[in-house]
């Protein structure tokens, strides 16, 4: 049963400006290749960090709304722990 | 039932003149306050943690989540504001501390 999240994630000033469509890619292939489908994309471009996380002052913010199963969601999250291109990410529930 | 209605109408009316205004009257001597409202019900908004603007007008210059009492928020508002701050704050859009500022 797919339920309805929103992925908040940051990408660090490591990744080029260029590259950042790339990196949204491969997480949209994560999210489909678990049945999920993604109904929006908002990309809100560089942004200072309110606090540094691992030396970085900036980063990309990206919030995608999607349709994932709830049992595959920690396969998701792993994913995004372990790329490096995703400096912090956070899953939030829509429907409650 | 056309007694009834009449009757229970009346109810209403006399509770809402009995309470009302002894509520409005309730002064306290030092500062005296008019209940404030609530700021997500005034402006019909919905509290979301990507907010921000809105967010942090309920976040001391420390950083701290402001008490209920200076909010003015409903309990079920404040509840809410408490966890999207807190989400917020994960995602570096708003401070933990001042700490971090001062570099």
């Amino acid at each position: 049963m797919n339920r309805k999240y929103e992925l908040g994630f940051i990408i660090p000033t490591s990744v080029q400006e260029s590259e950042t469509q790339a990196v949204i890619n491969d997480v949209r292939e994560w999210i489909q290749g678990h049945e999920g489908t993604i109904t929006n994309v908002d990309f809100w471009g560089r942004r200072r960090l309110a606090y540094p996380i691992q030396d970085f002052r900036e980063g990309y913010y990206v919030f995608l709304q999607m349709e994932f199963p709830a049992q595959k969601l920690s396969e998701l999250e792993h994913s995004l722990w372990f790329d490096e291109r995703v400096l912090r990410h956070l899953v939030v529930r829509l429907d409650e | 039932m056309d007694v009834m209605d009449d009757l229970s109408d009346n109810d209403e009316d006399e509770q809402s003149s009995r309470f009302s205004p002894g509520r409005r009257q309730r002064v306290d001597r030092r500062r005296r306050r008019r209940r404030k409202e609530d700021y997500f019900e005034v402006n019909n908004l919905a509290i979301n943690y990507k907010d921000i603007d809105s967010l942090r007008r309920f976040i001391t210059d420390r950083g701290k989540i402001r008490p209920r009492r200076q909010t003015g928020l409903t309990s079920k508002n404040q509840r809410q504001l408490a966890r999207a701050i807190k989400r917020a704050r994960f995602l570096a859009l708003l401070p933990y501390t001042d700490e971090h500022l001062r570099s």
